[in-house]
């Protein structure tokens, strides 16, 4: 399997591989006979289209994309569990993959018994599993339970066993699909920081996420997959954006791909986040002011240059999206776009400009990103603060209602 | 594979521990249910149709009961599992044939419980002891990879079409009264002048040779023909073969169909 790679390795060369949709999941005998007269068709989705990558051992690197970009399919080719229909899809050394927690755990075992066949499941053998027992026990925080039956257990406690089985067995190669997202924040912080020590320890981490900032967090490469292919490999920030972009433009696979400064006659050249004082910030309280300055600079005199801005939180959801005529731009112009009290409740935010003229190129709408994490506050909970106030009929006051 | 020993050993625990979950009997209630079918089929056919003048028949029946009720289990039990482990097939990279060959050897293991509980029995009921005990070691051993070979091929097929279980379930009955476990082939009356038809009854039927095989040697205490032992070791060594072939072929994309 792992021939002329080094342990860690992992390549991927012209890797291609069509699903066929099927309207029923399984087949009958019944159907086999009778679709054999009509000559069945079946419509095919290519999941993946030539894709070749190349990652070194101790890299991690992080995969994005949209809902059926390839992210999943591409992890399940590298951990050899789908066949490709052609090319190379190969991982040096050990892999453990983590693509569902608790995958081919037996409900009637405990904890303890299915750490042992978890392990077995990666093909680990039964002295190494016994090395690491206590380590993995002690990480999973299970204490008592880890001897109960696992069917006992709840969720948070199924995804913690998952987790500290995966990233405890001494493997090469880690591939994770998007599981860090569940669980609480401390219990998160943990799983950060042990795969900080197993790749500094020389292990490779794919990490497929929707969560811009779990990627952040342990990723300085990201690959942006969109409709089976790669459409960006590259440094974390700028994959990001990359992949913001592609959010923007829902249902256009790939319009936006234009790489950031290649001739366009108006570009972003720098965008800050301000606040009150004028002082560069990124993490606001709700209800602060705060600006958004952006720097455009125009290669040649542009007329009618229109200046956008759009808001979206961790999901990719949109959050808000404006754009105005500025006018005639010539050379460099600074613009900003004023908040005098941010309505956006906890959560880290992406706020991405751009500026083109005023027929936008096709997709390319947006620049620049950067990030935007506002803390929590009393009143509400969710994405937007209304700023409204309660009022009871027949009462004049709130304090009055209380009393 | 070697890599992978540790995991089939895993696999085997977490069906056995499946499988007797929450009964209080356990592992007794498959040496129970032969033992019923044993007291019935006496009773049928020994007491009240007087066809079996055999005797100790319900030892004779027990052994070839024995026989019949790990293959079909086993054929039973492994035609869904590859569906049943769906999640699993579709999350872990792992040799795919670990699970109908776990939920064979767990039939294998109940086997060789009721062996075990037979065997003395038989050598009582006998009286003696023949080196010809010692055929029963081959012979099960062929009798399991013919088992072990049809249930990966039953997995696989059963992962392509549904159906492949619900035929199964619905071929097994009357398999198993045309297999010679009430009599002897030659002892029913029906093929008395028919020598065609014993023939049939007996080659044709590939786990019939099987179950006379294990009941010449523990019922008797006599050794099957060198004929009849060729048979069972081609029977085991095809349906072995044949089983792992069509696995590797069909169960290429099991992640993706099931």
């Amino acid at each position: 399997m792992s021939a002329g790679l080094a342990p860690g390795e992992i390549v991927l060369d012209k890797a291609t591989r069509t699903f066929r949709i099927r309207r029923d999941r399984s087949r009958t005998l019944k159907e086999l006979v009778v679709r054999r007269g009509f000559g069945a068709t079946h419509a095919s989705v290519q999941a993946l289209r030539e894709v070749s990558l190349r990652i070194a051992p101790g890299e991690a690197v992080g995969m994005v994309g949209r809902n059926g970009a390839g992210k999943s399919s591409t992890l399940a080719c590298l951990a050899g569990i789908v066949p490709l229909d052609s090319g190379r899809a190969q991982c040096g050394g050990r892999v453990i993959t983590l693509l569902e927690l608790g995958a081919g755990f037996g409900p009637d075992f405990s904890g303890r018994e299915n750490i042992f066949l978890n392990g077995a499941l990666h093909g680990f053998g039964r002295e190494q599993i016994e090395q690491r027992m206590d380590e993995i026990v002690a990480f999973s925080e299970l204490g008592e339970f880890i001897d109960l039956p696992v069917k006992t257990y709840s969720s948070g406690m199924f995804l913690r066993l998952g987790f500290s089985i995966a990233a405890h067995l001494e493997a090469d190669v880690m591939l994770i699909d998007e599981i860090l997202a569940v669980g609480d924040e401390s219990f998160q912080r943990k799983c950060f920081t042990r795969i900080a020590q197993r790749m500094e320890a020389g292990a490779t981490l794919v990490l497929v996420s929707h969560d811009p900032g779990a990627i952040e967090r342990v990723c300085r490469r990201v690959v942006v997959l969109d409709g089976g292919q790669v459409a960006f490999d590259g440094e974390v920030t700028e994959g990001l954006l990359h992949y913001h972009r592609l959010l923007g433009t829902e249902g256009g696979a790939s319009r936006s791909s234009r790489p950031t400064g290649s001739g366009s006659a108006l570009e972003v050249t720098e965008l800050e986040l301000l606040d009150a004082d004028g002082r560069p910030r990124s993490a606001y309280r709700p209800g602060e002011a705060l600006a958004v300055r952006m720097r455009l600079r125009a290669r040649s005199e542009v007329v009618r240059a229109v200046a956008a801005l759009e808001v979206r939180s961790e999901l990719g959801e949109l959050c808000f999206r404006t754009d105005t005529v500025i006018g005639t731009v010539e050379g460099e112009i600074e613009v900003s776009f004023e908040v005098p009290r941010l309505a956006l409740l906890e959560g880290s935010y992406d706020v991405a400009v751009g500026a083109h003229t005023q027929d936008p190129p096709p997709g390319g709408l947006l620049d620049r990103l950067t990030r935007l994490v506002v803390s929590a506050a009393e009143g509400g909970e969710g994405i937007a603060d209304l700023r409204g106030s309660w009022t009871v009929a027949g009462r004049r006051s709130h304090e009055e209602a209380l009393r | 594979m070697l890599r992978y020993r540790y995991l089939f050993e895993q696999m085997v625990r977490r069906e056995l521990r499946q499988k007797y979950k929450g009964s209080a009997l356990g592992v007794l209630w498959y040496l129970i249910n032969p033992l019923v079918l044993m007291g019935a089929y006496a009773l049928v056919f020994s007491v009240l149709l007087r066809v079996a003048d055999i005797p100790d028949y319900p030892l004779f029946l027990l052994v070839g009961l024995i026989v019949w009720v790990f293959f079909a289990q086993a054929l039973l039990a492994a035609a869904p599992s590859l569906v049943q482990n769906a999640a699993l097939v579709r999350k872990v990279r792992f040799p795919r044939e670990a699970i109908p060959a776990s939920v064979a050897t767990v039939q294998m293991v109940t086997f060789l419980v009721m062996l075990a509980v037979a065997t003395p029995v038989a050598l009582a009921v006998r009286g003696t002891l023949e080196p010809e005990l010692l055929l029963l070691v081959p012979v099960v051993a062929l009798l399991f990879c013919f088992v072990l070979g049809l249930s990966l091929a039953v997995s696989v097929l059963h992962a392509h079409y549904r159906d492949v279980e619900p035929v199964l379930a619905a071929a097994l009955l009357p398999w198993f009264f045309v297999t010679p476990i009430f009599l002897r082939v030659e002892e029913l009356p029906g093929v008395a002048d028919r020598d065609w038809l014993a023939n049939l009854l007996q080659w044709a039927n590939p786990i019939a040779p099987f179950v006379d095989a294990v009941r010449q040697v523990l019922y008797a205490g006599t050794a099957p023909g060198l004929g009849h032992l060729a048979y069972i070791a081609v029977a085991g060594v095809l349906a072995l073969g044949g089983g792992i072939l069509l696995f590797r072929r069909m169960g290429r994309d099991l992640a993706v169909m099931l």
